[in-house]
């Protein structure tokens, strides 16, 4: 059994009667780093209110979000009592002391997980899509602008950004928008023979809202088209200045001409090629062979192509009978082999 | 707004209060981690003035840097928090696999009077890393009785 000596070589504890308010937040070692020594900007981020009703709504979660990282927060509950002392000169019983004292408990903490689901998903719930039927614009304003866009997506700048910049969004009069695939074909061949009308070299650096400002001069916003243009200039592109990246071009033109064809006809991949050709840049024309796009289309039948789909559940119906069917041919055989 | 800035901590003077835990609990502003199982009850203050009771003393008994030196780390396997007059409890100085920051209301430390929301607040409410703290003392066993009396606050 311990003996009192040992007592007075601590030091007291006191616990104070008015508690301050604290989180503990655990820091993952990526994040120690950047809260100690960086100057980036955090912020915590989370789903607007509204956004919780409504039978599409996704789960609130607020996330600690850098320049470029989200981290989902995550509340767990500590079983211990955990409290935060600091130093403090204290005066009990007319004898002055330095005590540790506890002013302030927590009852739970807070995890960080990484965060890196695409902000297209919560882009394509809050951004309408602006699509141009026969002339004329359909489309409705949501009054998000871009930076309260941001703001309402529990992720990073970076992450918002680079979703942003995939999806050629772009923002007019306070309210945001994302361009169809049959939009942006529209806006590209304006872009293309705006440059052949001014003689303007895409492949080299141009100034960006020069060319857009022409192709507003077609109708569409100026905005839209400088979206377009970032969307596919080579990485080293700043704001002011593009240059256009051929690859990138490349498979633009061929997805959204592939994408744009919306109603189900065949395609016929003679007709395609054709026109992915027209559409593309005179210096470019030449490379327009389907090995360019790989992965991005399939061949229904030895005439006809459409756009490959990336989930596999919206234009697949097709193919999934046919592997059914298949599958249940080589069960019947097991089965008819096991009767035998 | 639903996004929150969370500014870093700021490079303040260090309190002048002498701190009597050990060095290497030491943090900028003071603050640190003390970890128990249960709770600590205590009787009211009959003194409306003191801020604060005392409830205990917290010791280090094989923590002696003139002894072992400032880079000695075998005394964190032993700490004693003495409650009340006759409790004790044995626990250890954790170094934290995680640290934790602390975090609080811009401009809110002093006043006790608002909780620290975490996204979903309204008005424009502004957080900051009052610390990071990288070790915890923690106590996470039940109290053991010493001196032979048992009465006191309890544990």
């Amino acid at each position: 059994m311990a003996t009192r000596q040992q007592h007075h070589n601590g030091a007291p504890v006191s616990i104070a009667h008015q508690f301050q308010h604290f989180r503990l937040l655990e820091l993952p070692p990526e994040i120690v780093d950047l809260v100690e020594n960086s100057k980036s900007p955090l912020s915590i981020k989370s789903l607007p209110p509204s956004s919780s009703d409504g039978p599409n709504s996704q789960p609130a979660y607020a996330a600690l979000c850098t320049p470029t990282k989200a981290f989902q927060l995550r509340q767990v509950q500590t079983s211990n009592s955990l409290y935060v002392t600091q130093p403090a000169l204290e005066t009990h019983n007319d004898a002055s002391a330095f005590t540790t004292r506890a002013f302030a408990s927590c009852t739970t903490t807070l995890e960080l997980h990484p965060q890196t689901e695409d902000a297209a998903i919560h882009m394509n719930r809050l951004v309408p899509t602006y699509d141009i039927v026969d002339g004329d614009v359909d489309t409705r304003e949501n009054h998000i602008s871009k930076a309260r866009l941001f703001a309402d997506i529990p992720l990073s700048d970076g992450q918002c950004e680079e979703a942003w910049g995939a999806l050629a969004a772009f923002e007019l009069s306070g309210s945001s928008y994302q361009p169809t695939a049959n939009t942006l074909t529209q806006v590209w061949k304006a872009i293309n023979s705006a440059a052949v009308a001014e003689g303007i070299k895409i492949d080299a650096s141009f100034l960006t809202n020069d060319l857009a400002s022409l192709v507003a001069e077609e109708g569409h916003p100026a905005p839209l088209a400088a979206a377009l243009i970032r969307h596919l200039s080579t990485a080293g592109s700043d704001s002011e200045w593009s240059s256009l990246d051929r690859d990138k071009v490349l498979s633009f033109v061929a997805t959204k001409l592939l994408e744009a064809k919306k109603d189900g006809s065949d395609y016929l991949t003679a007709d395609f090629l054709d026109a992915w050709k027209d559409n593309l840049p005179e210096l470019w024309r030449k490379d327009a062979e389907l090995n360019a796009i790989q992965g991005k289309y399939e061949l229904p039948s030895s005439k006809t192509i459409r756009a490959k789909s990336n989930t596999g559940a919206v234009t697949s119906a097709q193919p999934d009978p046919a592997k059914g069917s298949a599958s249940r041919k080589w069960h019947e055989k097991f089965a008819k082999t096991r009767k035998k | 707004m639903p996004s929150i800035p969370l500014h870093p901590r700021s490079q303040a003077a260090p309190p002048s209060t002498t701190n009597p835990l050990p060095q290497l609990l030491h943090t900028p502003t003071g603050l640190a981690l003390l970890e128990i199982q249960g709770t600590i009850h205590f009787p009211i203050p009959p003194d409306p003035s003191s801020s604060s009771t005392l409830v205990g003393t917290l010791a280090f008994p094989l923590y002696n840097p003139a002894l072992h030196g400032e880079t000695d780390t075998k005394w964190m396997k032993r700490a004693h928090f003495y409650v009340g007059e006759s409790q004790r409890m044995t626990g250890e100085v954790k170094k934290l696999g995680k640290p934790f920051a602390v975090i609080a209301r811009k401009g809110a430390r002093g006043d006790g009077e608002e909780d620290v929301r975490m996204g979903g607040g309204e008005g424009a409410e502004e957080l900051e890393i009052v610390e990071i703290v990288r070790f915890k003392v923690v106590f996470s066993h039940r109290p053991e009785p010493v001196g032979g009396g048992e009465d006191g606050e309890g544990v």
